[in-house]
């Protein structure tokens, strides 16, 4: 009864057509059958935030989604932010605030301000705060992580009135 | 942490959802949102034979009116409940309330009756539920039944839910436009569940409550509504001492037990102060 | 000599580590590559706290498809020996662990079996196969009932459940006590908690060709790991590699070497395949080592002044039930009982410092180790004779510091203060917190619309750098204290420079690299670190203990010296001058005064690799690649105050931080942003240590913490934004007068959110004197006080 099922996917813009067994992870199909292992594991419980992913646009644990289960879905991962000679205005701002030390849980963060910013582009410091709930950091105290999402914001919104 | 085994059927119809259950029936596991049920998985601290994906089953994915009830299908997306323009004009509760459901990252997969068949004491939905005098809509092969969400929620991860049976929608009672609502609760920090919480409506005329609902989480094995505290203003004016009546009623009614979070007579006070802020809330809006 | 442009050593310069970071390109232990042959690990862990094993049946997980092999504590005895720390203190009982459980396990957690399987979804399969069958025993898990009458033996050869017991005297202290106006006491409790990193730890062992193994681990310790597994497995270390990849978060609980690295390296040369294992968070809040479970009872004799003439602590620490490796059961012990005076000057002073073995899980390092907890208490009593005297808290501090002007200061147990600012500290703390007119506000009322307001100071020395001497005085005389750099002027010019660490996100890639390029005079973008590779550079102590500054800064300085003489003697013979005569800067030499007589590093280097025409001067050998190593004194000591201000609510019980004051003095600051992050991240560790983490046990020693759903971390909205400033007061017993900054953070936050709250609660008359302070205690002290 186990077996292994048909997944096609779509991530970061590329189909993929796999067969996986049904209790596979998502996180684990995207890191260990995609190579994809920016997107990282801190504790498959749905804490941490570290497995974030868009899926179908919005924030979903990666530890908390069987690969099988999302069949026909569009995901996007962190290594989807930047281009090849540039940072993603976010992941820019993340660098000038010094909002990552271990980096672990970075990749969280950013997918987490993406959604945030793409619906609430000009973000309140309690809103921000309240976002940033999705995502678990124990190096940085957040401050400069609510800073970079905050220029970030500004950001984004210069960058889309010219 | 990983799962052990299952084998997995995704059906594109309520139809075919429950004719899996019955030819599976204790072995089988509905998974919607999964952002309770996956945690317990990865833990195998649940191990169904059989899960059974409703993501297919579009036909779910609804919010409609239906008579003085709102209903939501069962593959009905917190977050979508939570920003549906019907839900905040009809059942502003239930709208508030889910904004402290889980985090964004849940809510964006998790579903209003994935929740309330969850039945975790902690949660909010099971209170909202209780205080929305919802009826819980549970289809098998053998037809559907409506069960009040007062006999619906039976204990710590408990329902009334039989073997073959899926929770397909949850019909929650409209709120008139002059009722007022709120909840409140308390956590210990971080990002993870609060230690109580209390969901509250009322309705006055003329200066004079005309009914009460009150229903707190976290103060007992599952969510529980206060009917004396409800008792204890109707009727009144609302006056400070209607309300701290109130609040020793809703105080006397909890029977809370501690644990390494908070200690009973903590949750005990605590549901006292939650509804006199609720009331404060509400009527400040 | 070095030129004299504006050096990279000062400047928030932005970290060269994030582009790779931010990509979702960091390499950690689970994200290496690995060959597809690697095996994997699941432990099969004991759920009981003391119980004695009477059989394990291994044979349904080894009948499953996919499970290679099951090995038992037993089967281990014969690959690894029991491993222990090797702590050298009069009356230290010693105790060995094996690396898996036999015959007994001692806490929930302890592992007894290790299932490898072609998946670490199959390993867990087959774990869940393995019947072990327990006869469970009675466990103790409290420090006061484990060297009770009754108790129940941990471990046999730890007497009464006591490793170890220190006692230190000065010679007047009964003569202070009996001469004292006041008598001040106070009993502090702190509750156990546990570092978590977000990345678990992890490691991966892959032999190669011939004979030799390489090991990623997660670790902090990678010379000091390679030591161990060359010792406990008795494998040739010449023959190991340890590299640490990127590393998502030590806090000092990856400076521990645990079972799981020996059987991960074991197995993988017994299979001869590549053997991994990825810890899961259950198995990290289980088998991680904890901390803080510590109970002091201190006594101040104090005048009327407030002066305090006399103090006396008796500490008793839970050291788990087996001593940790390296660094053993008795860190916190000798750590807080020698700490405790921080920047007062106590002179007469006497301890007893337990350590006490319970059916818990092992304690050593969690980022500030003893101090959150001895300052805790020494700060609490600093309050309570504020009150006692009705003094300000302050004023007391400020009454009982070393004034700068008598800096250095050799404190009561021997460790000096060479600089500081313990005065200056606190009082641009005081200002910039508005900390007089706080008071002046609260003289009115300390219940403001229906929360209590309250500040919090904690003044406190900092321990880092610890060198040789340091170490062995806390009877860690294997432990050594130096660490190594090695600097290596390419062929083309640019410049690698090794050291002996490996970072978790301390920003080493871009601060190391300051630190070179100014003492070498190279531009800052041609130097590249590189660490964390026990085949890249030589033997070090690693990355503990607030150390890299100081000791991996040390030896840079030093061999950036001697690259840059050998440049200055090579040029100077190029450019027929002196070496003396030769300014290095910017990557450019040039004879001093005849800037148009100048080569570049790339020009000299030639020469150097013997890749022109010219020959080296005579003497001189080939390349430029200089190592040197630095031993820092006994420790370094780095100070700061912290001032939090609170509100608890009157009815719920919580606690907001409206706001958080930071002065910090970490000497020389080399890059103050990665500073200031270091202070925030350490800060919010302690809100959630002060505020809301607690690691449960119940009284059989079964785990009531075991997910992040009971485990609580702090978030984005339990963290203020905070004020921070810096005052520098270089060492002068350190090379480059650097000191610590990793663990201050932490230190100072636990007693400010602790002292504010009973501040804030002070008109009350309730003793707040442990921790967590979460809703539940804060509401019954006010409701009891009538509140």
């Amino acid at each position: 009864m186990t077996e292994d099922c048909e997944v096609t996917v779509t991530v970061n813009g590329r189909r993929h057509h796999s067969r996986v067994e049904p209790r596979r992870l998502l996180v684990d199909y995207l890191r260990h059958d995609l190579g994809l292992t920016g997107t990282h594991i801190g504790c498959e419980q749905g804490v941490c935030g570290a497995c974030t992913v868009l899926l179908d646009g919005r924030t979903a644990r990666s530890c908390l989604h069987f690969a099988v289960a999302v069949d026909g879905s569009e995901i996007r991962t962190v290594e989807d932010l930047a281009e090849v000679d540039q940072l993603h205005p976010i992941q820019e701002m993340f660098h000038q605030k010094h909002a990552l030390q271990c980096g672990f849980c970075t990749p969280g963060f950013l997918l987490t301000t993406l959604e945030l910013l793409e619906s609430t582009p000009d973000p309140d410091e309690a809103t921000i705060r309240e976002t940033l709930m999705n995502n678990v950091c124990r190096c940085t105290g957040y401050a400069n992580i609510v800073d970079a999402v905050a220029e970030a914001a500004v950001e984004l919104r210069r960058g889309h009135q010219s | 942490m990983k799962p052990a085994p299952f084998s997995f059927v995704a059906p594109e119809s309520l139809d075919e959802v429950i004719q899996t259950l019955a030819a599976h029936g204790d072995d089988a596991r509905i998974l919607a949102g999964g952002q309770s049920l996956v945690p317990l998985m990865n833990l195998r601290l649940a191990r169904p034979e059989v899960l059974v994906s409703i993501n297919r089953c579009d036909e779910l994915d609804y919010t409609r009116l239906s008579g003085d009830r709102l209903v939501v299908g069962a593959l009905v997306r917190q977050i979508d409940a939570e920003t549906s323009p019907l839900v905040g004009a009809e059942c502003p509760l239930l709208a508030t309330a889910l904004r402290y459901v889980g985090l964004p990252a849940t809510r964006n997969r998790g579903t209003v009756c994935g929740s309330l068949a969850h039945c975790d004491p902690l949660a909010e939905l099971p209170a909202v539920a209780l205080a929305l005098d919802a009826e819980l809509v549970l289809t098998s092969s053998a037809g559907e039944r409506r069960v009040p969400a007062h006999d619906f929620f039976v204990a710590e991860m408990t329902t009334c839910i039989e073997p073959g049976e899926i929770v397909s929608a949850v019909a929650f009672k409209r709120q008139d436009p002059s009722e007022r609502s709120a909840l409140r609760e308390v956590s210990n920090g971080g990002n993870v569940f609060p230690v109580g919480g209390v969901a509250l409506r009322w309705a006055s005329a003329d200066g004079t409550c005309t009914m009460a609902r009150i229903a707190a989480f976290g103060v007992g094995s599952v969510a529980q509504r206060l009917i004396d505290a409800e008792e204890a203003l109707v009727g009144t004016d609302l006056s400070p001492e209607a309300i701290a009546a109130s609040v020793a009623a809703a105080r006397n009614a909890v029977n809370p037990t501690g644990d390494m979070h908070a200690d009973a007579e903590y949750r005990r006070h605590l549901v006292g102060v939650l509804v006199e802020r609720c009331l404060a809330e509400g009527a400040s809006e | 000599m070095s030129g004299d442009t504006q050096g990279a050593v000062g400047q928030s310069v932005l970290r060269r580590e994030d582009d790779y970071l931010l990509r979702g390109q960091g390499r950690f232990v689970d994200d290496l590559p690995t060959p597809l042959n690697t095996l994997h690990l699941a432990f099969v862990l004991s759920p009981y706290a003391h119980a004695r094993i009477t059989s394990i049946d291994a044979s349904e997980a080894l009948a499953l498809d996919g499970v290679v092999d099951v090995f038992t504590g037993a089967d281990l005895a014969a690959m690894v020996k029991p491993i222990a720390a090797q702590i050298e203190l009069p009356g230290y009982s010693p105790n060995t662990r094996d690396v898996l459980a036999i015959d007994e396990v001692r806490f929930a957690g302890e592992a007894v079996a290790v299932v490898v399987a072609e998946s670490q979804y199959l390993a867990e399969d087959g774990m869940e196969l393995v019947q072990v069958d327990y006869e469970p025993l009675p466990a103790v898990v409290d420090i006061h009932e484990a060297t009770g009458p009754d108790a129940t033996q941990v471990n046999p050869t730890v007497p009464g459940n006591v490793y170890f017991e220190g006692r230190f005297a000065t010679e007047n202290v009964a003569a202070g006590f009996e001469a004292a106006a006041h008598v001040i006491s106070e009993d502090f409790h702190s509750n156990r908690v546990t570092a978590v990193p977000i990345e678990p730890r992890g490691c991966l062992a892959v032999p190669e060709q011939p004979a030799n193994l390489v090991f990623y681990s997660s670790t902090q310790i990678h010379h000091l790991l390679r030591t161990a597994l060359a010792e406990f497995c008795d494998i040739a270390e010449s023959t190991l590699r340890v590299v640490v990849p990127d590393v998502g978060g030590g806090f000092g609980i990856k400076a521990a070497l645990y079972p799981e690295e020996f059987v991960c390296a074991a197995l993988a040369l017994r299979l001869r395949r590549p053997v991994k294992w990825i810890q899961d968070r259950y198995g990290a809040l289980l088998t991680d080592v904890h901390a803080r479970d510590n109970h002091y009872r201190v006594e101040a004799a104090v005048d009327d002044d407030g002066i305090v003439k006399a103090l006396r602590a008796e500490i008793r620490t839970n050291g788990g039930a087996y001593s940790a490796v390296p660094f053993g059961c008795t860190l916190e012990t000798t750590g807080g009982a020698r700490m405790i005076v921080g920047p007062y000057r106590i002179t007469e002073y006497e301890y007893t410092a337990t350590a006490v073995a319970t059916h818990t899980a092992p304690v050593l390092a969690y980022r500030g180790v003893a101090q959150p907890v001895c300052f805790m208490a020494i700060e609490g009593i600093m309050d309570r004779i504020a009150r006692r005297l009705e003094l300000d808290p302050a004023e007391v501090r400020l009454k009982n510091m070393v004034p700068t002007a008598e800096l250095p200061w050799n404190n009561v147990v021997g460790v000096r203060y060479d600089t500081g600012s313990f005065v200056e500290s606190l009082e641009l703390a005081m200002e910039m917190a508005g900390y007089d007119e706080f008071r002046a506000r609260q003289a009115n009322g300390r219940l403001v619309d229906g929360k209590y307001r309250g500040i919090g100071i904690c003044s406190f020395t900092e321990v880092s750098g610890t060198g040789a001497p340091g170490w062995r005085a806390r009877g860690l005389s294997r432990l050594p204290g130096f660490d190594s750099g090695t600097v290596k002027v390419e062929p083309t010019g640019k410049v690698t420079a090794f050291v002996s660490h490996a970072h978790s996100g301390q920003g080493h890639f871009t601060t190391f690299a300051q630190v070179v390029a100014d003492e070498l005079g190279a531009p800052l973008s041609d130097v590249t670190v590189v660490e964390g590779d026990t085949a890249a550079g030589p033997y070090g102590t690693n990355t503990f203990a607030s150390r890299s500054a100081v000791t991996g800064g040390g030896a840079l300085i030093r061999a950036s010296e001697k690259a840059r003489l050998k440049l200055a003697r090579i040029a100077a013979y190029m450019l027929e001058s002196t070496p003396e005569d030769i300014v290095v800067s910017d990557g450019q030499m040039h004879v001093a005064g005849v800037p148009s007589r100048a080569l570049s590093f790339a020009e000299v280097a030639e020469t150097a690799y013997a890749m022109n025409t010219v020959d080296l001067p005579e003497g001189e050998s080939f390349g430029i690649e200089e190592t040197d190593f630095y031993d820092p004194p006994l420790v370094t000591m780095a100070n700061a105050t912290h001032i939090a201000q609170v509100a608890v609510d009157a009815a719920d019980g919580t606690v907001d931080i409206e706001g958080y004051v930071v002065v910090h003095d970490c000497g020389r600051v080399i890059n103050p942003m990665i500073v200031d992050g270091q202070v925030m991240g350490g800060v919010a560790q302690g809100i959630g240590e002060a505020l809301m983490e607690e690691f449960v046990y119940d009284s059989d020693g079964q785990v009531r913490t075991a997910t992040l759903m009971d485990y609580l971390l702090p978030s984005s909205v339990d963290v203020p934004n905070f004020q921070i400033a810096h005052i520098e007061s270089p060492s002068i017993d350190t090379i480059g007068g650097f000191k610590g900054v990793g663990e201050g953070g932490l230190i100072g936050a636990v007693p400010s959110i602790v002292n504010a709250v009973a501040d804030a609660l002070a008109d009350l008359d309730v003793n707040v004197n442990t921790k967590p302070l979460r809703p539940t205690l804060l509401s019954r002290l006010i409701r009891e006080a009538g509140g």
